[in-house]
C-alpha cells in the first residue's frame, strides 16, 4: 500500500512537470498552428531568471512569481518581430523558432560560463505522512500545476479573450470582420505560451540544475506529447504530456513486477516511453484526444 | 568571482575572468600561459586538456588550477634543466564528441610534448587515440577511474579500484556492519567495472549486493530506484552516478528519508563535492581517496595554501576526487622523467623514462609509477564527510594500483 502511495506521488511529481513543459506548447502549437522548436529555451529563460534572482540576492521564490511574465513578455517581442511575419509560412516559422531558441541557449552558456548551478528550492526537504516520507517541492509542483492548468483552461474556455482567440484561430477573416483584433490575440497566445514554458523551467529548476541544455531534455519528450495528444485543442497535447511525464518514472516502477528488472534496463525503460509513444501515434495519428474535433 | 564580474562578459568562459588575470592569453579557440621568462633553447610544452565547462565543470577547473600551481612552482624553480613549461589548455566540454576536435589541436597545432587530463573514463577512452596512437603523444591520465587501462604511453595518476575498495569495503561490513549493498550507476565504462570489482569484494566479506542498475547520464527521474533502495532494507549505498544526473538522484535519496536509514559511500566525493551537491547530501557519506585536507601532512597542507594563493576567490579547491591531485602529480612526475632523460623529449624516450619516475613529496604523500605497469603507487585515505569536513578514519602508505601487472 505505502508503495502504491509512493508510486501515484512519484508519477504524479513528474507528470505535472511534463505537463508544465508540455501546456505552453500546447498553447502555441494547437491555436495558432506554430511548432515552437525554441520552446525548451523558453523554459531555459524562466529557469535563467530564478538564477539571476538568487545572484541578485533576491529571493528565489519572487523569480518564481516574476519568470511567467519576463518570459510572456519576451515571447510578445518574439510573436511581434519574427513570428508574426511568418503566419503564412509554418515550415519557415518553425525553423525560426529553432533559431531563435539556439541564439537564447548560447546566449545563456556564455551568461553561466557553460557551468552547471544548483538552485535551492523556496520550500526544501522532505514531510512525513503515514510513514511515507514525501518531497515538499515535488508537492508544490504538483499543486501549481493543477492550479495552472484549471486556469489556463478556464481562461481559454470561460473568458471573452478566450473565446475569441479560439475563434480568431477557425476563422480569422470572420474574426476580423467581426471586429476583433486577431494580430493582437496572436500575440496574447504567444505571450501566454511563453509565459507557461516560464513557470515551468522556474518551478523544476530545482529539482534538477540549471544549464543551458536544460530545456534540450525537455523538448524531444514535450513534442511527442503534442504528438500523443493530438494538435487542436489545448487538452489535448496537455494530456499527451501527463500520459509522457507519467510513463518515464511508470516505466521504471514496472522493473519492479519480479522477473521484468532482469528483461528491462533503466536505459531501456527510457527508449520504452519512445517506443510506446511511437505505437500510440501509429494507431492514432491525429493524436488520443483529437477525436471529433476539426 | 562568484557571477558578477562574469554576468558582464558576454559569451565566454566563466574562468576567463580568472585566466586573464593569470597571464593566459587566448590562442585560436584554445588558451596559452606563456612562462614569465624565457630560454633561448625554448620551452617545455604541455598540454591540459580537461573540463572546463559543463557537467562536471567544477572538477575540470580545479584540475587545470593544479595544473598551473605544479607548472608555476616547476617555473619559479627555474624550469626543468633551464627550460620553462608553457601550458595549453583546452576545453573539453564534458563532452567526448566535442572534446575530440579540441584535443587534437593540441597535438596538431600546438605539438605540445605531452598532454594531462581527460576526467570520466568515457573522455580517456574518447582522447586517448587521438593523444597516443595517432598524435603520437605521451598521455597522462589523473582520476581516480575502474582499472585495466593498460595501452602504451598512457599513465595513469590517480588512484585504482585496488587502492580505492580493497580496505575501504572490508571497513564498511566487517566494522561498520553494512550487509546489504544497492550499487546505483551511470552507465558507462567506469561504473561498470568498478561496481564489478566492488560487487566481488563485497559477496567476499559475507554481505550481499541487493540491485544494481546503470542509468543514462542525464536521467532526470530516480523515484523508481530509490523505492527500491527503501524498500528492500538497502543499507549502504555504493553510488556512481555522476553529474548531471547526480543531483537529482542524491536529492530524490535524501528527500526519501535514505539518510536516517543507511549509509552511503561516493568513491569520487572530496572538498569540491559541495560545488555538485548541497552540503546536507554529502553529511555522513564515506570516500575514499588519495587525499583529503584534513590529513596529517605537512607537504599536503603546504600545497593547498599555496593552491589557495594562487587562487583566492575560486571555489574549485585543490581535491583528489577532481583528479586535481593527480593532474599535480602527473606533472611533477612528468617533470622527473624530463629530467631522467636529460631533457629529451621525444616521446618514446620521456614515456621510457616515466616508468622509473618517482616523486618523493606530493598532495597526499610519495608517489611512483609501478615499472612495466604505467600506475602509480600512493598514500590512500578513507575518510567520512561530518559538518561540511571529510573526518580521516584510516590511512595507508605506498598503496599498489595492482593493474596491468
Amino acid at each position: 500500500m505505502d508503495d502504491a502511495i509512493k508510486l501515484i506521488f512519484d508519477v504524479m511529481a513528474f507528470a505535472s512537470i511534463m505537463v508544465l513543459v508540455v501546456s505552453g506548447l500546447a498553447v502555441i502549437a494547437s491555436l495558432m498552428g506554430i511548432f515552437n522548436l525554441g520552446h525548451g529555451e523558453f523554459v531555459l529563460l524562466g529557469a535563467y531568471t530564478v538564477f539571476l534572482f538568487r545572484e541578485w540576492g533576491l529571493p528565489i521564490w519572487l523569480g518564481m512569481m516574476v519568470a511567467p511574465f519576463v518570459v510572456g513578455a519576451f515571447g510578445a517581442g518574439v510573436e511581434r518581430t519574427v513570428i508574426r511575419r511568418l503566419y503564412a509560412q509554418p515550415v519557415i516559422a518553425m525553423l525560426a523558432t529553432y533559431a531563435i531558441g539556439l541564439i537564447i541557449r548560447e546566449i545563456v552558456r556564455g551568461l553561466i560560463g557553460g557551468q552547471y548551478y544548483a538552485i535551492e528550492e523556496p520550500l526544501s526537504g522532505s514531510f512525513q505522512l503515514g510513514g511515507i516520507s514525501f518531497s515538499v517541492w515535488r508537492t508544490v509542483i504538483i499543486f501549481a500545476t493543477v492550479a495552472t492548468m484549471i486556469a489556463a483552461w478556464m481562461f481559454l474556455t470561460r473568458s471573452r479573450t478566450g473565446l475569441q482567440i479560439r475563434g480568431a484561430l477557425e476563422n480569422p477573416a470572420l474574426a476580423r470582420a467581426s471586429g476583433v483584433s486577431t494580430p493582437k490575440l496572436y500575440s496574447v497566445t504567444f505571450a501566454m505560451g511563453a509565459a507557461l514554458a516560464g513557470l515551468a523551467g522556474a518551478l523544476m529548476v530545482p529539482l534538477f540544475s540549471l544549464s543551458a541544455d536544460l530545456g534540450v531534455r525537455f523538448l524531444v519528450q514535450a513534442f511527442l506529447s503534442v504528438m500523443l495528444g493530438g494538435i487542436g485543442t489545448f487538452i489535448g497535447p496537455v494530456a499527451g504530456g501527463g500520459m509522457i511525464g507519467a510513463m518515464v518514472p511508470g516505466f521504471q516502477w514496472l522493473r519492479e513486477i519480479p522477473g521484468v528488472a532482469e528483461q528491462v534496463s533503466p536505459v531501456m525503460a527510457e527508449v520504452l516511453v519512445f517506443v510506446t509513444a511511437l505505437i500510440i501515434v501509429k494507431f492514432w495519428p491525429n493524436g488520443l484526444f483529437s477525436a471529433g474535433r476539426r | 568571482m562568484r557571477s558578477n564580474d562574469s554576468m558582464t562578459r558576454r559569451g565566454f568562459l566563466r574562468g576567463s575572468s580568472a585566466l586573464a588575470a593569470a597571464g593566459w592569453t587566448a590562442a585560436g579557440a584554445g588558451w596559452v600561459l606563456k612562462p614569465t621568462w624565457a630560454n633561448a633553447a625554448g620551452s617545455i610544452k604541455m598540454g591540459i586538456a580537461t573540463d572546463i565547462t559543463g557537467a562536471i565543470a567544477p572538477s575540470g577547473n580545479a584540475n587545470w588550477q593544479a595544473a598551473q600551481l605544479a607548472v608555476k612552482q616547476i617555473n619559479d624553480a627555474g624550469g626543468i634543466l633551464g627550460k620553462p613549461v608553457e601550458l595549453f589548455l583546452e576545453d573539453t566540454a564534458s563532452d567526448p564528441g566535442t572534446a575530440v576536435g579540441n584535443v587534437r589541436r593540441l597535438v596538431q597545432s600546438a605539438q605540445v610534448d605531452v598532454i594531462l587530463g581527460g576526467i570520466t573514463s568515457a573522455m580517456r577512452e574518447a582522447i586517448k587515440n587521438p593523444i597516443v596512437r595517432r598524435g603520437k603523444t605521451l598521455y597522462i591520465y589523473p582520476q581516480l577511474y575502474e582499472g585495466q587501462e593498460c595501452t602504451e604511453h598512457l599513465y595513469c595518476t590517480g588512484p585504482t579500484p585496488a587502492q580505492q575498495c580493497a580496505r575501504l569495503l572490508p571497513y564498511l561490513i566487517n566494522e561498520k556492519g553494512y550487509k546489504r549493498f544497492a550499487l546505483p550507476s551511470a552507465n558507462y565504462i567506469w561504473p561498470q567495472l568498478l561496481n564489478k570489482w566492488a560487487r566481488r569484494v563485497i559477496e567476499e566479506n559475507g554481505a550481499e549486493v541487493v540491485m544494481e542498475e546503470y542509468f543514462p547520464l542525464d536521467q532526470l527521474e530516480y523515484s523508481a530506484t530509490v523505492g527500491k533502495i527503501m524498500s528492500e532494507g538497502v543499507d549502504h549505498v555504493f553510488n556512481t552516478v555522476i553529474p548531471p544526473g547526480l543531483q537529482a538522484f542524491m536529492k530524490q535519496l535524501y528527500e526519501a528519508g535514505y539518510y536516517d536509514k543507511g549509509g552511503q559511500t561516493c568513491v569520487y566525493f572530496d572538498e569540491n563535492s559541495v560545488n555538485y551537491v548541497a552540503a546536507r547530501e554529502l553529511e555522513g557519506v564515506y570516500s575514499c581517496l588519495d587525499m583529503f585536507h584534513t590529513i596529517d601532512d605537512a607537504y599536503s597542507a603546504q600545497l593547498i595554501s599555496e593552491y589557495d594563493a594562487l587562487f583566492p576567490d575560486t571555489k574549485y579547491l585543490f581535491s583528489a576526487g577532481s583528479a586535481a591531485t593527480g593532474m599535480y602529480r602527473g606533472v611533477k612526475l612528468y617533470e622527473q622523467a624530463v629530467l631522467a632523460t636529460n631533457g629529451d623529449l621525444a616521446r618514446d624516450a620521456t614515456s621510457a623514462a616515466m616508468e622509473n619516475a618517482a616523486i618523493k613529496e606530493g598532495p597526499g604523500g610519495p608517489s611512483r609509477i609501478i615499472p612495466g605497469t604505467g600506475h602509480a603507487e600512493m598514500n590512500m585515505y578513507i575518510a567520512q564527510s561530518r559538518g561540511g569536513k571529510w573526518d580521516i578514519i584510516s590511512s595507508e602508505t605506498t598503496v599498489p594500483p595492482q593493474e596491468c601487472a
